[in-house]
């Protein structure tokens, strides 16, 4: 089966799908793109309704007999699907759905506060440095009106302070609930999982953002070498064609509406 | 009936009628156990030592918990026999994840705000102050505790309405072209995205006849027929107790029999 992987840096999906390909042991072309300057959208990828609805915002994007598929997670699941036996999912019905649960809150929760703070910090200083006429070429062909909102608000630099903090306070209850979650265990499912892919995509960014908090949490510092120690993962980072590939990010999922 | 399976359930629509709908399907024996959202028994002790996050629906299992709906139907496809309520093509269970994902974080929130902003909201704002204070001050989620806040007190903004009504009306065509592509939700059988979408769309020829009618959504009206018409979308409305929302999905049972 014909598989093209359009990736950005190894840093968040775009790290968990690169290392979830490469735990899957199935072949993909790998096709790099700078999506912080809407590449994903510049004419080479295929995308199709999903993949420009996809609300993981500018994600990777695999490309599976002609077909688009976007959101990291679920990319994940595909590519188990395609190589049972994979080690991304628990076999049990009951661990997949504590999985599930686990990567829905930080695919809900955690993602839109960790992408706020990362592309705050370092996609708004490359997207102002673009002048009006560039900038609105690169976002003119994104499909959905709501992301193309959130490339502007990016490029502004607008981040309430009421959404500073609570995208803090979700980074801070991130690495509580895996440092909680290790007490008992080496991964966050017992044995290594997507769900370890995921989580670290989005954590070990903000490493370099709220470094205090993730001082005197040490089994969380312990999982997080463990999940660099993994060849996917180590494979993964080889793909960097930048200085600070943990910094590549692009306008991701929205805060949640509700609140 | 007895079982080791417990449903805690509101109306078998929204959330609560994902497992629901998915454990009938399956012909998966279940206790049911209703919980009423309009006088906040999902908040108050008894329900949050089940369900400690105070979230309907949620199911146990023996001695195990379960909450998160549509993680809950996948787990409840997974873990009993019965027809199977995913394709068997990868990419086709990729696309019908990806639906439930769409519909659980972009669209569905839209019908959601909308609703508890004409009906919730409105319900529970006559109950005594002091009451409904305690009521929020219970909730154990913060973003849900925010939610409660905006719908019982009218403070869901005129930007934040007109963008759901936006996405609503978005939705309403992506559903159209989608289920021209295919004859259900992401794939050509009948499966949990289905379920997913069918319980929060329903309602549309009925609150939004002008949108999604035989003329200008037939792909919409072709399938909710054929969702309306299964046995099982029958039997789960009998666990209803709020006229309102059976009234609006009776008419197109009786119409697909």
């Amino acid at each position: 089966m014909p598989m093209t992987l359009y990736h950005g840096e190894p840093t968040g999906p775009s790290l968990t799908v690169l290392a979830a390909l490469f735990e899957s042991g199935l072949d993909a072309d790998l096709v790099p793109l700078d999506l912080a300057l809407a590449q994903r959208h510049g004419g080479t990828v295929p995308l199709g309704f999903e993949a420009n609805y996809s609300v993981e915002g500018e994600g990777p994007v695999l490309v599976v007999d002609g077909e688009a598929t976007a959101d990291s997670v679920f990319i994940g699941c595909l590519l188990d699907d395609l190589a049972p036996g994979s080690g991304l999912r628990p076999g049990d019905p009951y661990m997949r759905w504590e999985m599930m649960a686990w990567c829905r809150w930080i695919i809900e929760r955690l993602a839109p506060g960790a992408a706020a703070l990362a592309n705050i910090a370092w996609t708004t200083p490359r997207l102002a440095a673009l002048d009006d006429a560039g900038f609105e070429a690169l976002i003119a062909p994104i499909a959905a009106d709501d992301l193309r909102a959130r490339w502007a608000q990016t490029r502004a630099g607008t981040l309430s302070d009421d959404h500073r903090a609570a995208s803090e306070a979700r980074v801070h209850e991130a690495t509580k609930k895996v440092e909680d979650r290790l007490a008992d265990r080496d991964w966050i499912m017992g044995d290594f999982s997507l769900a370890d892919l995921e989580s670290y995509a989005w954590i070990a960014p903000m490493r370099d953002l709220l470094p205090d908090v993730f001082a005197q949490k040490p089994r969380l510092a312990a999982w997080l070498a463990r999940v660099e120690a993994r060849p996917s993962v180590q494979r993964a980072f080889a793909q960097a064609r930048t200085a600070q590939p943990a910094h590549g990010f692009a306008p991701g999922p929205e805060i949640n509406r509700w609140g | 009936m007895s079982s080791d399976i417990t449903l805690y359930h509101w109306e078998p629509n929204a959330n609560s009628g994902k497992p629901m709908l998915t454990l009938v399907e399956k012909g998966v024996p279940f206790n049911s156990h209703y919980i009423d959202l309009l006088a906040f028994d999902q908040h108050k002790p008894d329900y949050l030592a089940i369900n400690p996050m105070g979230t309907i629906p949620a199911m146990t299992h023996g001695g195990r918990l379960l909450n998160e709906s549509t993680a809950m139907m996948e787990y409840v496809e997974e873990a009993f026999a019965g027809p199977s309520m995913m394709p068997d093509d990868p990419v086709d269970r990729w696309r019908v994840r990806w639906w439930m994902k769409f519909l659980d974080q972009w669209l569905c929130p839209s019908f959601s705000m909308i609703g508890w902003s004409i009906f919730i909201g409105p319900q529970v704002r006559e109950r005594d102050p002091e009451e409904l204070k305690a009521a929020i001050d219970r909730i154990p989620l913060p973003e849900r505790r925010i939610a409660w806040r905006k719908a019982i007190y009218g403070l869901f903004s005129e930007e934040e309405l007109a963008e759901s009504r936006r996405r609503v009306d978005l939705g309403i065509g992506m559903l159209e072209e989608a289920l021209g592509r295919y004859e259900y939700l992401g794939s050509n059988q009948y499966s949990l995205a289905d379920i997913n979408c069918f319980n929060s769309a329903y309602g549309l020829p009925s609150s939004q006849p002008e949108d999604v009618n035989d003329e200008k959504t037939p792909n919409i009206m072709r399938w909710l027929r054929s969702v309306a018409r299964r046995p099982a979308v029958k039997q789960t409305w009998t666990y209803s107790r709020v006229p309102r929302f059976a009234d609006r999905i009776l008419p197109l049972i009786e119409e697909s029999v």
